[in-house]
C-alpha cells in the first residue's frame, strides 16, 4: 500500500499537489476566506497597485478597472474556472465514453452512425459551435458548459470505441455474454474498468484545455457573463492594462498558470502510470 | 482493405452532408445579417426590402434547397455582406492557413520531437528538467495572453519583429511560435512516450549488451520505431493547428481562415461559414481516415470493420 | 544527440540574427491607419459601416460635407436653395473628374440618388434616403430633389450621399464595382489584398484640399491590445477604437497619444415598460434616480465623454439648451422601490453586445445592484442583441445599453426611431408622442422645431424610456506628429491631415 501511495505521490510531485489542493480548497471556500465580495466596485479606486489602501480597505492584489478587489475575484475565480473545467470533462467524459463503448459494442449499424458523428463534431470549429449555443440558448455559465462538453465528447468516444473494440474478443467478455449477461451489465461491469485508464489519460488532457477553452471563449466574448469573476474574463480584460496595472493581467494570469501546469504535471504522471512506465 | 476503404469513403461524404445541413440549420436559428448590414433607426419597410432582396423572407426549406443545388454544381454561393464568391474569399485566405500552420508544425516538430527525445533518453539530465519546464510552461498559457506578451517583447520593446499583419515574411513568426506551443508539447510529450516503450525492449538491451553506444541505437533504431506513433499525431495536431488558429489570427491580425470564420459567423455572412466549416470537415475526415488506418496497421487487435 | 543539439542551436542563432536587421515598417509617404476589420464593401451604396466608410468616403465624394466644426458645407453641390417645403435645388460643382477622366454631370448625382432608393438593389442605407421621392437634372448644371414630405433633417443624410459614376457602374456591374471602385474624392483606389490590407493613393487630380500623403493604407487588426502595440512600435501612425484606459497607456508611451471628440453618439439606458414590474413608472423612475452618470464619466470614462440629461447630445440640431434630466437620487430610488414592493424584486434582463464597453455596463448594473434591484447582465453577440431589443416590446429584455448615432447630426434620426409607435427600434406606444414626433420631423421653422424636442425630452425624462448617459467620445491613437483632429461624424478624411513640422 505504502509502494502504491509512493507511485502515486512520490516527494517530486509535491508542490504541484500542494497547489492544486490549495486552488480547490480556496474553490471551496471562497465565499468565507475572500476578505471581500469580489463583486463590489469602487469607481473612485480604480486600477489601485498591490497593498494600497482607499477607504480603510486594503487591495492586498490591487484593485482591477472597476475598483474590486483582485484578491477577492482570483479566489472567486478559482471556483469559476475549476467548476466549468470539471463540470464539462465530468459530461463530456461520461457521454463520450458511453456513446463509444456502445459503438464498440454493437459495431455495425450504431458504431456506425455513432463514430461518424463523431467525425462530424470534431470537424466543427468549437467556436463556431460556441456562438450558435449562445445565440440560441442564451448566455451563462452552465451554458459554457454545455458548448464544451458539447465540442469535446467525441475524444472520449474514439477512445472508448479502440479500447471497446480491443476488449471484444476477451473471453471473459465473451463467456459473461455466453451467459446470458445483460448488455449494459457487460459494459459497466467488464469493459468500463478494463477502458477506465485510458480514459482517465484523456480526462487529465482535457481538464488543462478547457481551462483554457474558457478562457479562451471570455476572450471572444463568449464566456461566462460579467461581473463572474472567471480567470479568463480577468486576464482578458487585464490584456488592456499590461503596461498601466500589471497586476490585472499577472496574477490571474499566473493563477491559471499554476493551475494547468499542475494539471498537466500530474497528468503526465499518471499517464505514466497508468500505462507501466513508473 | 479496399472495400473497407471504400465504405469508409461513402461515410465520410454522408458526414459532409450532415455537416454541410447541421450548420446550415443552426446557422438559420441565429437570426440574419439584416440588422448588422442596416444603419440605427432602420425603418421597418426599409429592413424588410433588404431581408426580402436577400431571400431571407423565404421559407428555410427552400433556402436550403437552393443552396444545395448551387454545392452540386461547386458553387458555393456569394457573401451576403461582402458582394463578393465565397470561393474568391476564401480562396484568398486559405494560403495564410497553411502558411502559418506549416510554420507553427515545423517548429513545434522541430522543437518538441527532439525534446521529447532527450527527455526520454537522459531522464534526469537538467536539460531535460528544463525542456520539460518549457513545453510545460508554453501549454498552461491561453494563447490570447502568451500572444499579447510575445508581441510586447518582440515588437514593442525589441523592435525585431513586426506585432501584427502578414505584409512581410517576418510576420509569421510571432503567430507561429504562438500557435505552436501546444502542439510543441503534445508532440515532445508523444516522442518521449514512444522512445520510453521502444528502449524497455529487449533488442535495445541486446544492442546495448553488445557495447553499442546509446546514442547509435537511439538514431538507428529507438528513432524509427518511436515515429509510428509521433507521425500519427502529426496528422491529427494538422488538424488542430488548422482550426486552433482563430485567437492567434485575431491577436496578431493574421488574415486566415479562422480569423474570417469568426469574423463571418459574427456578421451571419452564412455562406462563407459554410463553406469554411465544409473545408475543415473535409480536411478533418481525411485525416481522421488516414488515422485510422494507421491506427489498424499499428495494432492488429483491431480489426477493420468490413475488412473480413 | 550532440549533432542535434548543435544544429538546433545553429537554426537558432540563424534565425535570431535575420531577424536583428532593423526592420523598416514606417514610410513617410504612406500613411498606415489600423481599423479593427478590413471594409466589407467599397461600394458606398452597400456598406454601413466604420470600417468600410473610414475608407470609401476618401475615395468618394458626398452631396455635402461637414467641415471641422460640424457645419455643413459644400462638396459636389456648391449651393442649394429650397423651392418649396419639399423641394430643394442643388447646383453641381463643374469641373469635377471621377479618377477614370470621365467629368463629374448632374446625372451621375441624379443616377446615385435613385440607385440608393431602389428597392430593388437592396442598399442597407435605403431607410436614410427613403424620404427623396424624386431626382431629376434641371437645366443650368442643377439637380432638384422631391421629398415625400418636408423633412428638414435631409441636409444631414445627404453628407452621406456618394456620388458614384454612372457609366463606369453601369459597365463594371455592382460586383465588381466593389472591388475595385472610381470616385471623384481625394484618393484613389489602389489595390486590396483580401484580409490583408486596403491600399489607396493620392488625386493629384482633386479639385479640392489635395492630400499631404502620396499613398495611404488600412489594415485590419482587430485586437485592441495589438493596435496599440502597432501604434507604439511605429508599425501604424493612426489607429481606431481606443477605450479611454488604453488611452492612458498611450499617454504613457513616447511619440504616442490618444485623440478623441466628442461624437454625435448619445449613450443611455433603455428600459422597456412594457414589461411586467416596469409597466410601473415608479419602478422605471427608481432606476433613473439610481444612475449616477458625472461618476461614470469621471471615474470610469476618464472625462473623455460627457454627461446629458437628454437622449441628444449638442451635436444635434434639436439639442434643447440647458435641459436637464433626473438627478441622481439613491435615496429617493430606494424609497420608490420599497413603495413598489415585491413585482420590484424581479430579476431585471440587462442586454449588450461586445461592441459596448463592459465596464459601463458592470457600473450600471452596480448602480442598480447599490438601489436594491436584481439586475441580471446578458452579454450576446451583435446580431442577437439586435434581434432582441429590435422585437415586441412584450419579448424584448427589460434593460439594454446602447449608443444611438443616426450620422446625421439631427435630433429626428435619434428620438424618432426610438419612441415613434412605428418604429421597431421602440418599445414606446404612444399616440400623442407620436403626433410630437410627427410635427417635428416635417417642421422646417428652427424656433418650433426645437420647442417639440423638448416635448419630447420631456416625455422621455417623465416617462423614463430611455435613462440619458453620455455624449459618448471617439478616441483614436495617432503617432504625435500626425496633424489632424477628430471631428463627430467619425469620419476619417485623410486630405485633411498632415505631418506636423
Amino acid at each position: 500500500m505504502t509502494a502504491n501511495l509512493g507511485r502515486w505521490f512520490p516527494p517530486r510531485l509535491w508542490p504541484f499537489y500542494g497547489i492544486l489542493a490549495l486552488l480547490v480548497i480556496a474553490a471551496i471556500l471562497a465565499p468565507w476566506i475572500a476578505p471581500r465580495d469580489p463583486n463590489v466596485q469602487n469607481l473612485l479606486g480604480r486600477l489601485k497597485a498591490p497593498g494600497t489602501e482607499v477607504r480603510g480597505v486594503t487591495y492586498l492584489l490591487g484593485s482591477d478597472e472597476l475598483g474590486r478587489d483582485l484578491l477577492s475575484r482570483l479566489i472567486h475565480g478559482a471556483r469559476v474556472s475549476l467548476m466549468v473545467a470539471a463540470l464539462s470533462v465530468i459530461v463530456s467524459g461520461i457521454f463520450g465514453t458511453a456513446l463509444g463503448m456502445i459503438a464498440g459494442w454493437y459495431r455495425g449499424a450504431v458504431g456506425m452512425i455513432i463514430m461518424r458523428l463523431v467525425d462530424i463534431v470534431l470537424s466543427v470549429p468549437a467556436i463556431l459551435l460556441a456562438i450558435i449555443t449562445v445565440a440560441i440558448m442564451g448566455p451563462g455559465l452552465f451554458n459554457v458548459v454545455v458548448v464544451l462538453a458539447f465540442t469535446r465528447w467525441p475524444r472520449y468516444a474514439r477512445v472508448a470505441y479502440g479500447q471497446t473494440l480491443g476488449l471484444l474478443n476477451l473471453p471473459y467478455v465473451r463467456l459473461s455474454r455466453f451467459m446470458g449477461a445483460s448488455t449494459a451489465r457487460v459494459l459497466i461491469r467488464h469493459i468500463l474498468p478494463n477502458i477506465i485508464g485510458p480514459i482517465m489519460v484523456v480526462v487529465t488532457l482535457e481538464f488543462g484545455l478547457m481551462v483554457l477553452f474558457e478562457a479562451g471563449l471570455s476572450f471572444l466574448g463568449l464566456g461566462v457573463q460579467p461581473p463572474t469573476p472567471s480567470w479568463g474574463a480577468t486576464l482578458s480584460a487585464g490584456r488592456s492594462y499590461v503596461t498601466t496595472a500589471w497586476w490585472i493581467a499577472v496574477f490571474p494570469g499566473l493563477f491559471l498558470f499554476l493551475l494547468i501546469l499542475s494539471v498537466n504535471v500530474l497528468g503526465d504522471h499518471v499517464r505514466d502510470v497508468v500505462e507501466g512506465r513508473r | 482493405m479496399s472495400a473497407f476503404l471504400i465504405r469508409r469513403l461513402l461515410q465520410a461524404a454522408v458526414s459532409l452532408l450532415g455537416v454541410t445541413a447541421m450548420i446550415f440549420f443552426l446557422q438559420r436559428l441565429t437570426g440574419d445579417p439584416v440588422l448588422l448590414m442596416v444603419p440605427e433607426g432602420a425603418t421597418q419597410e426599409a429592413i424588410d426590402a433588404l431581408r426580402s432582396q436577400l431571400g431571407f423572407d423565404r421559407p428555410v426549406m427552400a433556402q436550403f434547397a437552393d443552396y444545395m443545388a448551387g454545392l452540386a454544381q461547386l458553387d458555393f454561393g456569394q457573401s451576403i455582406v461582402q458582394n463578393v464568391p465565397v470561393v474568391d474569399i476564401v480562396g484568398s485566405r486559405l494560403p495564410f492557413t497553411i502558411r502559418l500552420a506549416m510554420a507553427a508544425l515545423v517548429l513545434a516538430l522541430g522543437v518538441g520531437v527532439p525534446l521529447g527525445v532527450f527527455m526520454a533518453v537522459r531522464r534526469d539530465h537538467p536539460v531535460s528538467r528544463i525542456g520539460m519546464g518549457f513545453v510545460l510552461a508554453g501549454q498552461s498559457l491561453p494563447t490570447f495572453w502568451s500572444g499579447i506578451l510575445l508581441i510586447l517583447v518582440f515588437a514593442v520593446w525589441l523592435g525585431w519583429l513586426p506585432a501584427s499583419g502578414a505584409r512581410q515574411a517576418a510576420s509569421v513568426i510571432l503567430p507561429a511560435i504562438c500557435l505552436s506551443l501546444l502542439s510543441m508539447a503534445t508532440f515532445a510529450r508523444v516522442a518521449r512516450t514512444a522512445v520510453l516503450d521502444e528502449l524497455s525492449k529487449p533488442y535495445v538491451r541486446a544492442a546495448r549488451a553488445k557495447g553499442l553506444p546509446m546514442a547509435r541505437v537511439v538514431t538507428r533504431h529507438v528513432l524509427r520505431n518511436g515515429a509510428i506513433p509521433v507521425i500519427s499525431i502529426a496528422a491529427l495536431e494538422i488538424a488542430n493547428l488548422l482550426s486552433g488558429a482563430v485567437i492567434v489570427e485575431t491577436v496578431f491580425a493574421w488574415p486566415g481562415l479562422g480569423q474570417l470564420t469568426m469574423q463571418s459567423i459574427a456578421a451571419r455572412d452564412f455562406p462563407i461559414v459554410q463553406a469554411v466549416v465544409l473545408l475543415g470537415a473535409f480536411v478533418s475526415i481525411f485525416l481522421n481516415l488516414t488515422a485510422d488506418l494507421l491506427y489498424s496497421a499499428v495494432d492488429p487487435r483491431i480489426r477493420l470493420e468490413g475488412g473480413k | 544527440m550532440k549533432r542535434l543539439h548543435c544544429t538546433l542551436l545553429a537554426a537558432a542563432l540563424a534565425a535570431t540574427t535575420a531577424l536583428t536587421a532593423p526592420a523598416v515598417w514606417a514610410d513617410a509617404n504612406r500613411l498606415a491607419i489600423d481599423l479593427v476589420n478590413e471594409p466589407t464593401s467599397l461600394d458606398p451604396h452597400l456598406q454601413w459601416n466604420p470600417d468600410s466608410y473610414y475608407v470609401y468616403r476618401n475615395i468618394f465624394d458626398n452631396l455635402l460635407t461637414r467641415d471641422d466644426a460640424g457645419q455643413i458645407v459644400p462638396q459636389i453641390a456648391t449651393a442649394w436653395e429650397q423651392v418649396s417645403p419639399t423641394e430643394i435645388v442643388f447646383t453641381i460643382r463643374e469641373g469635377v473628374k471621377f479618377h477614370d477622366g470621365s467629368a463629374l454631370t448632374p446625372e451621375d448625382v441624379v443616377y446615385s440618388v435613385q440607385r440608393i432608393t431602389n428597392k430593388d438593389f437592396g442598399s442597407p442605407q435605403l431607410s436614410q434616403f427613403a424620404t427623396i421621392a424624386s431626382a431629376e437634372v434641371l437645366e443650368g448644371n442643377k439637380v432638384k430633389l422631391t421629398t415625400k414630405a418636408p423633412y428638414p433633417a435631409l441636409m444631414g443624410q445627404l453628407v452621406k450621399l456618394s456620388i458614384v459614376p454612372k457609366a463606369v457602374v453601369d459597365a463594371m456591374g455592382k460586383e465588381a464595382f466593389n472591388q475595385a471602385p472610381v470616385g471623384s474624392g481625394p484618393y484613389k483606389f489602389d489595390g486590396w489584398d483580401r484580409g490583408v490590407e486596403v491600399r489607396l493613393t493620392r488625386n493629384d487630380d482633386y479639385w479640392g484640399q489635395k492630400g499631404s500623403f502620396p499613398a495611404a493604407v488600412f489594415r485590419a487588426v482587430p485586437d485592441a491590445s495589438t493596435r496599440v502595440a502597432n501604434l507604439v512600435s511605429g508599425a501604424s501612425d493612426l489607429v481606431v477604437t481606443m477605450d479611454p484606459d488604453l488611452a492612458m497607456q498611450l499617454e504613457a508611451a513616447d511619440g504616442v497619444g490618444p485623440r478623441s471628440a466628442l461624437t454625435e453618439r448619445v449613450a443611455y439606458l433603455a428600459v422597456n415598460g412594457a414589461k411586467p414590474g416596469l409597466d410601473d413608472l415608479r419602478l422605471r423612475q427608481a432606476i433613473a434616480h439610481a444612475i449616477d452618470r458625472d461618476l461614470i464619466v469621471e471615474g470610469l470614462l476618464g472625462g473623455f465623454d460627457k454627461p446629458v440629461g437628454q437622449l441628444l447630445t449638442p451635436a444635434h440640431i434639436g439639442w434643447v439648451e440647458g435641459f436637464e434630466g433626473v438627478p441622481y437620487d439613491p435615496d429617493k430610488a430606494r424609497a420608490l422601490i420599497a413603495e413598489v414592493g415585491e413585482p420590484a424584486k424581479r430579476k431585471l434582463s440587462f442586454a449588450t453586445a461586445p461592441v459596448f464597453d463592459q465596464r459601463i455596463v458592470q457600473a450600471l448594473q452596480q448602480m442598480l445592484t447599490d438601489v436594491g434591484l436584481n439586475v441580471e447582465i446578458e452579454l450576446t453577440d451583435m446580431a442577437t442583441y439586435l434581434k432582441k431589443v429590435q422585437g415586441d416590446p412584450a419579448q424584448s429584455p427589460d434593460m439594454s445599453f446602447g449608443r444611438w448615432s443616426c450620422a446625421c447630426q439631427d435630433a429626428d434620426g435619434v428620438v424618432y426611431p426610438l419612441l415613434h409607435s412605428s418604429s421597431s427600434w421602440s418599445r414606446v406606444r404612444n399616440v400623442e408622442l407620436d403626433k410630437v414626433l410627427e410635427s417635428a420631423r416635417g417642421e422646417l421653422d428652427p424656433a418650433k422645431r426645437v420647442a417639440d424636442y423638448r416635448k419630447v425630452q420631456e416625455w422621455i425624462r417623465d416617462n423614463v424610456s430611455q435613462v440619458p448617459l453620455y455624449q459618448a467620445a471617439i478616441i483614436y491613437g495617432a503617432s504625435d506628429n500626425l496633424k489632424w483632429q477628430p471631428t463627430p461624424n467619425e469620419s476619417l478624411f485623410i486630405n485633411r491631415m498632415s505631418w506636423s513640422e
